[in-house]
This record gives structure tokens, C-alpha cells and sequence, in this order.
């Protein structure tokens, strides 16, 4: 269906992509992808984290060069790769991460690159500031633009962003993640926009996570699954249901392998620890073999939480047990003596030493273990590290290996695996398979689930749904940095709980979903 | 290191021969270009290859190496000591100043010079790690600051008529070799040592590397950054001593910019300044490569303002030969 839809829309489509395949190293992100964008539509992008949605986004604006296949815009071909000539097409892209200026003002960067000038040569500021007045008044902001870009709210940012991009002549609009960082009441407005840009014949393509904005936004709705287009619907045509299944597919019967039950012997406990100032205390113990699961919206606190416990950061007050023994807070050093290990979200930031060898990144966190009177005992103690990264089938050339050569997937299981030549008993994980690969995921969960059937008490930080519904023994829902609800393994296996876990994060309904949530 | 796999990678396939020795040179490619000027040099000049002018190129580096080396362990961290040439001033007259008048001992001169080293890469130290100033702002200041207690110690002139057990430190012979030739192959065998096989190396590695991450995994990064400011001072304090006692005087501007040439040298050895990557030896080949052109354009009587031209250009295109090496060779 897919294909005829295409043809018929080759001569009126604003984008259109086709047989786009594109992989990096060597891990195929994108397998021959065909889709068009009709002027005056809004068309959700929908799929898992690494389904290949932000690069879809990247190669139809022109930033990312496809390994194959083209983009035309209004039938001229989009030259891979030069954003300039996407520009001047009239394709412009609203990025996650905000491409704003935030020490200029509002009208500064409206105009920044297309400046007015006077006839004397100099900046017609004045000129400058009186079209950004009514170009923002045209979407109903009262922003003054001379303020500085930086002292405003994200969501009005992200607006004024698009602003930008549709008065430089964008006919079509990629807005990625456009809702994930801004408030509920900003949300509202970013879909009056939308709408009144769909009115003016606008073709615009958002990524999204969140059911009730496609809802309320798109008329027809892509998935994506594992890099191949599995479903192109127009919106009244696909239920939320059908959605669901479409993004996850079958899949999640087989990714997951079986949970062990948990034990009995308290290991980590976790008291009114408070992550950040004006937030509710956190109380909860993990047993041995029990992996409790942290869900939650991007700033709900999941990580400053681990980072708390792990103590990475200072929590603001309360204490972390392992074992029955308080440990210091704010000290790596004593929570690894304490046989704490942490996996962090930002792989490349904060997890390995990417210009390390995979031996000297194992021995890094154990480096005790591996000197003696400070000199290092490498090639006597390399057999545990070898054991380690075998039982997690790492691939690479060797120890010697420096990291940023390997992929994410295997840099995860370095960051990983260099904790297990030593003893663990609490584990925590942040993100665990966030930008890798559906096998090494696979491979991730595996490891995890043994870890904890071996003992280890694990809690794990997942924005992937499926991982906290398949792979916890319990769940906690973060938002505000407190806890908003609790799920039990039974309520997370029932087939409503993606909407529970959803208004929980997003605090609509809290109190009544709380009770409803509370065992 | 290991020649087994973790994985189930296929091994590399056999390279031809011209290929494997074109990889070792490009590996290499800083020692081939050091033999390309000695030989050059030597062409021009019978004057150069002998060994008392090798003798010379040793001991004028001797003082430049002991910066070099604790120039690469900050370098390593992330960070730059730019007052190392100005603590090798206030060392100096330190040392001088304590010869002078405080006692004739000859035990009082290299005292008093660790501890001014000592003291100023404490600051240093202390600043950066524990305060957060950038390390180019906290050495810049210290640049000036030391700069400037070095001609306050001396009023503002030189300290002349030292006794001359002052110069024993620097010219007597041990072994056929003068101390400071002997402590600074003693140092870089040493520091080779501990940043290739030392828990203390690899922490400095990791930091530079990537700091957040290190610190994930233990290591306090506050108290090693804090200890290779102090080495970097401590090292400039004993070349303060060097070289003053090499020409038994005191002068406040001694070790003037000697600092840029220590950096000149780490970044020849192939280390990056924004941390995690060079080693000892690529150091040490750096400094040798500086200290060879300017004994070979001594020799070849160019004038020194031409010499600095000349340096100029070369420090720029070995490391660019040695980043086009390095893309080349992978």
C-alpha cells in the first residue's frame, strides 16, 4: 500500500524519500525506507527508541547523507548532505536539542544569517525587531523579542524556533521530539501552531513518544520498527492499540528472556533520600535478585536518583544501605568498596574511557585488585577481565582494543562487564540499552537477567517501556524527582499499564492513578 | 598485547611486507623525521656528529626534559602549566639567594629550590583542583606572579659571586656524565615507567580521557590533579637549580619561555592538549628533535632570530606530518 500511495502522490508530494538505507558501523539503522509528505498534513513519526526516527528526520532535511537511495522536495533532488541547499528548498528542521542562540535576543536570532540592513550598510535593528513583532503575533505569542532568547521557556523557544524556520519559506516542517522538554501549557501551543501552519499548507513531520499528542496533531501516522516502515495509516484508521503493537511487534515476546523470581534478603536500601530540593523523600529497598524498575518522563529525576545512590552527586538529604551498612554519600570510591556498581546513561560521558583499552577501562573501577604497591599487574590479571568480556560475547580485536573503535553496543558491555571481575551486589543501570542494536540488546537483557538470578540486586532507569514492563520485578514512576506511583510484577503485566505508567509520568490524573497504582 | 580475540572477529589478514614497514614508519613517523635533520645537519656540518657536540645537545637539554616530563603529565590530564619557565626563575633565585645568605652548606641551595618548585605547583594544584580556575588562568597568573618574585628576591638584578661549591651540582661527572644528563635519563626511564605501568599513570590517562567517567569508577581525580601541578613545580624547581648552578649565578630571567618549548615537545611526541593521549618516549623524542635544531642551527652560525623563524615552521609541520601520519596509519 506504501508504494501505490507514493505514485499517486509524485506529482503533489512536498518530500518524498525513497529506498533510503543507511547504517553506522556497520549496524543498519535505516532499511529501505519509502515515504512522501503532502503539503497542508501533519504526519506523526512513531517508533521505539533506535527504530531510526531522528535519522529518518536527518536524512529528509538534508544533514545526514543516506548510504542509499534519494529525498526530492517538490520533485527537485535534495543534494545529500548540505543543509544549505535544504534551506533554500524550502525543507527546515526543529532539532531536539535546541538550535537557538540562547545570549541573543529573540529577534537576533530570528534574523541571524538573513539580517536587515540600512541603506548605510549598518543593522536595521529597529526594522528588525518590528517584523519579529508581527511574525510572532501571527502565532498568537506576545513575546517581546527584544529578551534574551536564553531567559525564556523552552516551549516558547521551540515555537519561536519554528517561527524561524517557516519565515525563511519552510514548506515543510521536521519538528523531532518536539514536545519532550516542555510543559504541559506549552504543549497546547506548540498544537495551535502546528494546526495553523497545516491551514497555511505547510507539510509537517514530528517524532513523538506520546500518544495522545499524535492524537491530537497528526492526520496519518508512520511506524517505524528496527529501521524498516511497518505501518502508514491515516490516523482514523489505526487505534492506539494498533500503534503499540505496530512500534514494539512481536518481537517482545522473544527480546525478553524469563525473569527469575526475586529473593528474600534485603540488599540495597535506599531512605528518604531527597535528589532534589522541595522533593518527596524516596524510600525503598531492592532484594537480592530483584530488579526494580525506575520509569518516568526525560527530567523526572531517574538519573540524578542513581546518581544519588551510586554517589556520583550529593543528595540533598537521606542515606543509602548496602548490605545493612550506610554508606558514604558523595564518594564513588566508597560505594564501589561497598560492592555498588553503576552503569550510566551517558555511555560516552560518563561510562567508559573511550581513548582507554577495554583491559585498562575493566581495570579502572578494580584497580585495587589489579596493582599491587601501585604497579599495575596487567598481563597477570588480564585472564579475569578476558573470562568477563567472553561470558558477554564482546566483539573485539583483543584487549589491547582502544574503545572508540568498538560499537555502542559493545562500548555498553565494557561499561558493564569491567564491574564483574570483582564482587557486585547491587547494580544500577541507566539506560541500559539506549543507541544500541536490537542483538546486542538482546544480549544486554540476557546479561542483566543472569546477573540478577545470580544475586545482584539491579535497578534499572529505562525510558523503553517494554524493558520496564518486561524486565522488573516492580516499578516505580518518577516525576518531579519523587515518586508517583508504585507497579507491581502483576500490574505490569497487564496490557493497560502503558497508560498507567504514561498519566503517572505525566502527572495527569496523578492522585487518583496513584491510589489505583498503590498495592 | 594478547593475540587471542574476546570475540568472534576474524584475525587481520597478512599484510604485504612494504605495506608493514610503511605502517611501522608512519607509526614512527617522529623518529624518522628526527633522522631526516640529524642527517641533514650532519651533511652541513662535520662539526655536529661528534659526541662531544652529542655531549652538548644533552646537557642543554637536561633541564628543558624535567619540564617536558611533568609538562606531559599535566598535559595528559587535560591541562597546561604555563609557569614553569617563570618557577625555574624564582627557584633559581631562590636557591641563589639562600646561598648567599643563609649558609655556605651546599645542601641549603637545592632545598631552598624544590621548595620554591614545590610551593608554586602547590598553588597551582590547589587552585585548579580544588578551586576549578581553569589551569590556563591559574598558570597564567602564576607565570607572572613567579615572574615577578624572581626580581623581587634578586632587587630587581642578578645574584653574582656565589661560592663555587654552587656549581657542583651541575658540573661534576658521574660515570662519564654530568648529574643533570644522568637525572634527566634517570627521570624519563622513570616516568615511562610509571605512566605505562603505574595505577597513578593510568589514573592520570583516565582523567584526561574522559574525568566524569573516571571519577564513576574511583578515582579521586581532585587529589591527582592536584599532585601532577605539584610534580610540574617540583620538576621546575630542580631545573631552576640546573641551570643556575650551571653558571654559578642567580638570574631572575632565567627559564624565560621555556615553557612554550616544553609544550613544543609534548605536542611533537604525538599528545593531544585535550588530554588522554601521548606517552613519555613521544616526549622525549620531541624534546630531542627541539634541542637537535637548535644545537644544529648554532653550529651553522644562523643568526637567532632566524633560528626562532625556523623553529617556528618546524614544530608546526612535524606535528602536522604527524597528524597526517597518524590518519595515514589506521
Amino acid at each position: 500500500m506504501p508504494t501505490a500511495l507514493i505514485e499517486n502522490a509524485a506529482e503533489t508530494a512536498m518530500l518524498m524519500c525513497s529506498g533510503i538505507h543507511m547504517s553506522f558501523g556497520g549496524v543498519p539503522v535505516l532499511k529501505g525506507i519509502d515515504l512522501s509528505l503532502e503539503p497542508g498534513t501533519v504526519t506523526a513519526l512513531a517508533g521505539e527508541n533506535g527504530a531510526g526516527k531522528s535519522t529518518l528526520m536527518k536524512i529528509a532535511s538534508g544533514q545526514y547523507r543516506p548510504d542509499s537511495g534519494s529525498v526530492e522536495v517538490r520533485g527537485a533532488h535534495l543534494p545529500a548532505g548540505d543543509t544549505r541547499a535544504a534551506a533554500s528548498l524550502g525543507v527546515a528542521i526543529v532539532p531536539q536539542e535546541l538550535a537557538s542562540i540562547p545570549e541573543l535576543t529573540v529577534y537576533e536570532n530570528l534574523f541571524v544569517g538573513v539580517e536587515k540592513r540600512t541603506p548605510f550598510g549598518t543593522l536595521d535593528r529597529r526594522g528588525m525587531v518590528r517584523e519579529a513583532k508581527s511574525r510572532l503575533a501571527g502565532f498568537g505569542l506576545d513575546t517581546d523579542p527584544t529578551v534574551r532568547m536564553g531567559s525564556l521557556p523552552v516551549g516558547i523557544r521551540q515555537i519561536i524556533e519554528i517561527v524561524k524556520a517557516t519565515s525563511r519559506g519552510a514548506r515543510v516542517l521536521l519538528l523531532d521530539e518536539p514536545t519532550s522538554a516542555i510543559a504541559e501549557r506549552e504543549v497546547a501551543r506548540l498544537i495551535d501552531v502546528v494546526r495553523s501552519l497545516r491551514d497555511q499548507g505547510v507539510a509537517v513531520m514530528f517524532t513523538t513518544h506520546k500518544m495522545e499528542e499524535i492524537r491530537a496533531m497528526a492526520d496519518r501516522v508512520i511506524v517505524l520498527r528496527d529501521g524498516s516502515l511497518v505501518s502508514d495509516t491515516a490516523l482514523a484508521d489505526i487505534t492506539d492499540d494498533g500503534i503499540v503493537t505496530a512500534m514494539i511487534g512481536r518481537e517482545l515476546d522473544n527480546l525478553f528472556p524469563d525473569l527469575p523470581p526475586a529473593g528474600d534478603q534485603v540488599v540495597l536500601e535506599v531512605e528518604g533520600l531527597v535528589a532534589m530540593r522541595g522533593a518527596d523523600p524516596i524510600d525503598f529497598s531492592v532484594r537480592r535478585g530483584e530488579i526494580l524498575g525506575l520509569a518516568g518522563l526525560v527530567g523526572a529525576g531517574r538519573t540524578e536518583l542513581l546518581e544519588c545512590i551510586y554517589g556520583v552527586r550529593k543528595p540533598v538529604s537521606g542515606r543509602v544501605k548496602v548490605n545493612g551498612r550506610v554508606i558514604k554519600p558523595g564518594d564513588p570510591l566508597a560505594s564501589i568498596a561497598s560492592h555498588l556498581a553503576i552503569v550510566p546513561e551517558d555511555r560516552k560521558g560518563a561510562g567508559a574511557v573511550l581513548s582507554l583499552s577495554v583491559l585498562d577501562n575493566a581495570i579502572l573501577p578494580r584497580i585495587g585488585a589489579f596493582s599491587r604497591w601501585g604497579v599495575l599487574a596487567r598481563r597477570g590479571k588480564q585472564g579475569k577481565v578476558q573470562e568477563v568480556m567472553r561470558s558477554m560475547r564482546l566483539k573485539s580485536n583483543g584487549l589491547g582494543q582502544t574503545l572508540e573503535h568498538l560499537s555502542g553496543g559493545n562500548q555498553q558491555k565494557v561499561v558493564l562487564g569491567r564491574w564483574l571481575t570483582g564482587r557486585v551486589d547491587a547494580l544500577l543501570l541507566d539506560e541500559p540499552t539506549r543507541g544500541v542494536d536490537v542483538g546486542a540488546r538482546n544480549e544486554i537483557y540476557r546479561i542483566v537477567t543472569e546477573l540478577s538470578a545470580a544475586g545482584m540486586a539491579v535497578v534499572m532507569a529505562s525510558s523503553d517501556m517494554p524493558e520496564i514492563l518486561s524486565l522488573s520485578h516492580r516499578a516505580f514512576v518518577l516525576r518531579g524527582f519523587s515518586v508517583a506511583g508504585e507497579l507491581s510484577r502483576e500490574q505490569l503485566a497487564d496490557p493497560g499499564v502503558q497508560d498507567v505508567i504514561f498519566r503517572l509520568a505525566s502527572g495527569q490524573d496523578a492522585s487518583a492513578q496513584a491510589q489505583e497504582a498503590q498495592p | 598485547m594478547n593475540p587471542a580475540t574476546t570475540g568472534t572477529t576474524a584475525p587481520a589478514p597478512a599484510r604485504p611486507l612494504a605495506q608493514t614497514i610503511a605502517g611501522f614508519l608512519l607509526r614512527h613517523i617522529m623518529v624518522v623525521v628526527m633522522l631526516l635533520i640529524v642527517a641533514f645537519f650532519m651533511y652541513r656540518s662535520a662539526r655536529f656528529g661528534t659526541p662531544d657536540n652529542l655531549v652538548t645537545i644533552l646537557v642543554a637539554a637536561a633541564p628543558f626534559a624535567l619540564i617536558a616530563l611533568g609538562q606531559t603529565l599535566v598535559i595528559l590530564t587535560g591541562g597546561i602549566d604555563l609557569s614553569v619557565g617563570s618557577v625555574i626563575a624564582v627557584s633559581a633565585m631562590a636557591a641563589a639567594w639562600s646561598a648567599k645568605n643563609v649558609s655556605e652548606n651546599p645542601a641549603v641551595p637545592p632545598v631552598a629550590a624544590l621548595g620554591a618548585g614545590l610551593a608554586a605547583g602547590v598553588v597551582n594544584g590547589l587552585v585548579v583542583s580544588r578551586l576549578n580556575v581553569p589551569p590556563f588562568i591559574t598558570t597564567l597568573g602564576m607565570l607572572t606572579l613567579a615572574s615577578g618574585l624572581a626580581y623581587v628576591i634578586g632587587n630587581g638584578a642578578p645574584i653574582n659571586g656565589l661560592p663555587a661549591s654552587y656549581g657542583t651540582f651541575a658540573n661534576t661527572q658521574f660515570l662519564g656524565l654530568k648529574i643533570p644528563v644522568l637525572l634527566m635519563i634517570v627521570a624519563i626511564l622513570v616516568f615511562a615507567f610509571v605512566m605505562r605501568s603505574t595505577s597513578y599513570g593510568l589514573r592520570i590517562y583516565a582523567i584526561g580521557g574522559n574525568r566524569l567517567a573516571a571519577e564513576i569508577a574511583g578515582v579521586r581525580s581532585r587529589n591527582v590533579l592536584f599532585s601532577v601541578y605539584a610534580l610540574s613545580g617540583l620538576l621546575a624547581g630542580i631545573s631552576g637549580l640546573m641551570l643556575s648552578s650551571r653558571v654559578i649565578t642567580g638570574a631572575p630571567n632565567l627559564g624565560q619561555g621555556y615553557e612554550l618549548d616544553a609544550i613544543a615537545a609534548v605536542v611533537i611526541g604525538g599528545a593531544s592538549l585535550m588530554g588522554g593521549r601521548g606517552t613519555v618516549w613521544g616526549t622525549a623524542i620531541g624534546l630531542l628533535l627541539i634541542q637537535t635544531i637548535n644545537n644544529g642551527l648554532d653550529i651553522l652560525l644562523v643568526p637567532s632570530y632566524w633560528q626562532s623563524v625556523i623553529k617556528g615552521v618546524i614544530i608546526v609541520a612535524a606535528v602536522g606530518v604527524d597528524v597526517w601520519a597518524a590518519r595515514r596509519g589506521r
